[in-house]
């Protein structure tokens, strides 16, 4: 089956953005969004491109099919298919290439399906539009495709909508579309980045399976070593649009040579074993002494509570109801259902599960974000539900914080960075408001930003830094318990390492309770001491971080540790 | 506020002035139009030829003069005069003040009144919310002149009146656009973060909700003068609007009604003039500003 001849062969691509010029600076660069890119593609070999956000790995799948925004300039550069070069070609030789020759597989298959036709008439419409084959030969070349992207029950698929189907059957559709006229070359563009993980696996093996049967190559664009490392033979490590490494996948991955790629793997959270931190290349400031430090550990500790758990989960559930309309009854959604455990001092807990588990909820339901159900959360010893008094219940809740899942929305826009971490100290009288300013460059600085940003507007940092800020915003309230709902996922594999440092380091020097909820083993596993695995609302399993991971009892525990990419299967 | 707020709004409202006016001719020279209708009317005592609600300066002999027509006191009456001797042109400055005024109040108590309601209804929900959108569902469905033509007829005639009634008809469509986009605000991270700080209610509605939500509300806002303003004339041109010693321009219109057809033009035409061009400017600027926070309509660079 494997041939080595070339497929494809992208030379010296550069592609910009001219920027459009202000006024005021008559300097601004255009910004290249790919710098001298060559990329080798042999005939049914499967490529990955990886790189953090920014990279310009979807630039690269889009200059291929001549589908760049009609801003961008390419500015030099060949992308031969066949020796065929793309670039010079017309619109109408492109429109026959895509489709037929290469197929394109979204991120999200949610939008990339039409969701008012049904899947038959896309599919077909795909068979119709770049083969011979029309009428009832497409509908039974439709099934088969969809048999061979491992649909089940392919047959009734086809009169559903995409809304009735699961994101990962959506996105088989969608490969089912992308081998419709038996491509040469496919282009993944984050595929399962969507996807649960278990579903992610199964998604995944129909990719690679499809790739060999129909010798078809895969330029595979991800941000994920895991899956890069399953599935690619070579790797292109890029970096803001400038080729950093290539090898192949073993050697890249188990001894790359450029520096960033080395720190690109140091960061990825392995999870065979546990680590004390992420050893980065650039040691970043291990959290130094200052005022902010001596504002924190300033608090009074009630040494008749150090022996009860600081928080006790009992029996919680929690149960949305959408109340009754005309046209429908009212709908009991069980989101949580009859969880229990407990959090000690200086202790992280995780919650893993998939989305749609409940994990979330559980940290909403503690913090009074939801109301309860059923069930009690006891804190420090008492439960809010049943505390009267307003000055107790306002400082017990003020000791529970919460770190965000999306840096981009937990800040309020309209306040600068400092504003925002002060803003409920000042309403509160905890502290003055000529202190507040000083105090909010204190804590910037102890969580590794710059001090005097503190006047900066959120829009003016990045992901990172703004999950930062909010990190500080938790801590100005000198809480005990922290609920982290999946602080990194939205950030890169090398911010997400630096902040899960910071997040031990903070949590070491202020004796910090953590409830750590994320969707990512590997994170829970660096993270955590104790581990709750849940699905559908209940929690299957619960047990110490080396017992969840090496010797896991309950079998959803089990599919979901083999579903999670390992980049050790390569030695 | 501190200083340091204070030169951070500037900064942005001239930014934004730059980006939104900055190589779009028509709309300054709309905003330069506006500006201008302003001026005239915060300075009309001081620069109108005469005071036409003077009765000591008014002579009967000089009603219903043409323009350019010179008057017993000597002066020129660049515009003419109505019936009763007044200068068009010191009417139309004095009938602007009017009209400026009560669309202005009228469209700020107005937008407040909405937004805060809008605001009260998304952070509240429940029968606070059901009440205050019903509410709104039901101000919209009636045609808003005959709303406003049925408050008058219950309240009576009067600039305050006058006023009241266009409050009725504005705060209905801001309480809506202003929940709309204050629900989607609701759904995000910050509003949560702001609940943990256990901040009161009422403050997360103005530190957190308004200066998040307010937006959409802000881009519509000229429109709705321009509106505010059609529709007073409209109210007084048909005799239930400002009383005959305030005249807007409106009533200046209804004034020279009568002599439309027997020659005497300039009584209607001028005011009518004024209006036109008064309401066009302010649409000239509002389809800009309207254009600029529309990222599908802005042409592609």
């Amino acid at each position: 089956m494997m041939n080595s001849s070339i497929l494809l062969e992208i030379n010296n691509l550069s592609v910009s953005y001219p920027l459009a010029k202000q006024e005021d600076e008559d300097d601004a660069v255009d910004f290249f969004a790919l710098k001298n890119i060559s990329i080798t593609v042999n005939a049914g070999q499967i490529v990955g491109v990886v790189g953090e956000s920014g990279a310009g790995k979807s630039t690269i799948g889009k200059a291929i099919l001549g589908l760049l925004d009609p801003r961008a300039v390419v500015n030099s550069g060949q992308i031969l298919m066949q020796n065929k070069d793309l670039l010079s070609s017309t619109e109408s030789a492109l429109e026959t290439l895509r489709g037929r020759q290469i197929g394109y597989i979204y991120q999200n298959p949610m939008t990339a399906l039409n969701p008012v036709l049904t899947i038959g008439e896309q599919v077909i419409e795909a068979i119709e539009a770049n083969t011979d084959m029309a009428g009832a030969k497409a509908k039974a070349y439709a099934i088969k495709l969809l048999q061979q992207a491992d649909v089940s029950m392919a047959e009734d698929r086809l009169s559903k909508y995409p809304h009735q189907l699961s994101g990962g059957l959506c996105q088989r559709i969608v490969f089912a579309i992308a081998i419709a006229a038996k491509p040469q070359l496919i282009i993944a563009d984050e595929p399962t980045t969507a996807l649960d993980v278990t579903v992610q696996k199964s998604v995944l093996e129909t990719l690679l399976k499809l790739s060999r049967r129909n010798n078809v190559a895969v330029i595979l664009i991800t941000h994920d070593m895991g899956v890069v490392a399953e599935m690619c033979e070579y790797l292109y490590v890029l970096r803001h649009g400038q080729h950093v490494e290539q090898a192949p996948t073993a050697t890249l991955i188990n001894h790359p040579k450029h520096a960033y790629s080395q720190a690109l793997m140091a960061s990825v959270p392995r999870i065979e074993k546990r680590i004390e931190r992420f050893v980065l290349p650039q040691a970043e400031q291990a959290t130094i002494a200052n005022a902010a430090l001596e504002y924190l550990l300033d608090k009074q500790v009630d040494t008749d509570v150090a022996e009860v758990p600081v928080l006790e989960v009992k029996r919680l559930a929690k149960i949305f109801t959408t109340p009754a309309s005309l046209f429908k009854p009212k709908q009991d959604f069980c989101a949580v259902k009859d969880v229990s455990f407990q959090v000690h001092k200086g202790e992280t807990v995780g919650i893993v599960g998939e989305s749609g588990s409940g994990k979330s909820t559980i940290g909403r339901l503690i913090l009074g974000l939801h109301e309860i159900t059923e069930g009690q959360v006891i804190y420090r010893g008492q439960n809010l539900a049943t505390l009267t008094d307003p000055k107790d219940r306002r400082d017990l809740c003020l000791s529970m914080q919460c770190i965000f899942q999306d840096p981009y929305s937990s800040l309020n826009p309209r306040m600068t960075a400092g504003e925002n971490i002060t803003y409920g100290l000042k309403v509160h009288g905890l502290i003055g408001a000529h202190q507040a300013k000083r105090l909010a460059q204190d804590l910037m600085q102890l969580v590794g930003l710059q001090p005097l940003d503190s006047d900066k507007m959120p829009n003016a940092f990045s992901g990172g830094e703004r999950q930062r800020i909010g990190i500080a915003r938790a801590l100005g309230y000198k809480p005990d318990f922290i609920f982290c709902d999946e602080p990194t996922s939205a950030l890169d594999v090398s911010v997400q390492a630096e902040l899960l440092n910071l997040l031990k380091d903070l949590q070491q020097q202020l004796d910090l309770t953590l409830l750590f909820v994320s969707h990512d083993l590997a994170v829970i596993r660096q993270m955590c001491d104790r581990v709750i695995v849940m699905k559908d609302g209940e929690a299957l399993e619960q047990g110490d971080n080396d017992a969840i991971f090496e010797q896991p009892q309950h079998p959803y525990t089990k599919q979901l540790l083999s579903s999670m990419p390992r980049l050790t299967q390569l030695q | 506020m501190p200083m340091s707020t204070i030169k951070r709004m500037s900064n942005i409202l001239w930014h934004q002035y730059k980006t939104i006016f900055a190589h779009y001719p028509l709309a300054l020279m709309g905003l330069v139009g506006v500006g201008l209708f302003i001026l005239v009317a915060l300075l009309a005592p001081w620069i109108a030829p005469q005071n036409p609600y003077d009765l000591m300066t008014l002579d009967i002999m000089d009603g219903l003069l043409p323009p350019m027509s010179k008057l017993g006191t000597g002066t020129t009456a660049w515009l003419g005069t109505d019936a009763v001797g007044r200068d068009i042109l010191s009417t139309v400055m004095y009938g602007l003040r009017i009209s400026l005024f009560v669309a202005f109040s009228a469209v700020i108590v107005g937008t407040i009144l909405g937004v805060l309601l809008g605001l009260l209804a998304a952070l509240k929900g429940g029968w606070i919310e059901t009440i205050i959108m019903r509410a709104v569902d039901l101000k919209v469905s009636f045609p808003g002149i005959l709303l406003a033509l049925m408050l008058l007829a219950m309240f009576g005639t009067g600039v305050d009146k006058v006023i009241y009634a266009l409050i009725i008809g504005t705060w209905a469509s801001k309480a809506r656009l202003t929940r709309s986009s204050a629900l989607s605000e609701m759904q995000k991270e910050y509003i949560d973060a702001a609940r943990l700080a256990g901040l009161a209610n009422w403050r997360i509605m103005l530190r957190f909700l308004l200066p998040n939500s307010i937006a959409p509300v802000l881009v519509m806002l000229p429109m709705s003068l321009s509106g505010a303003i059609g529709a007073e004339a409209t109210l007084s041109f048909l005799g239930v609007g400002v009383p005959i010693t305030e005249p807007s321009l409106g009533l200046l219109i209804a004034n020279g009604n009568d002599y439309l057809l027997s020659g005497k033009w300039w009584i209607s035409i001028v005011p009518g003039l004024v209006l036109v061009a008064l309401v066009l400017c302010i649409n000239v600027v509002a389809d800009r500003i309207r254009e600029h926070n529309n990222p599908f309509l802005q042409p592609r660079g």
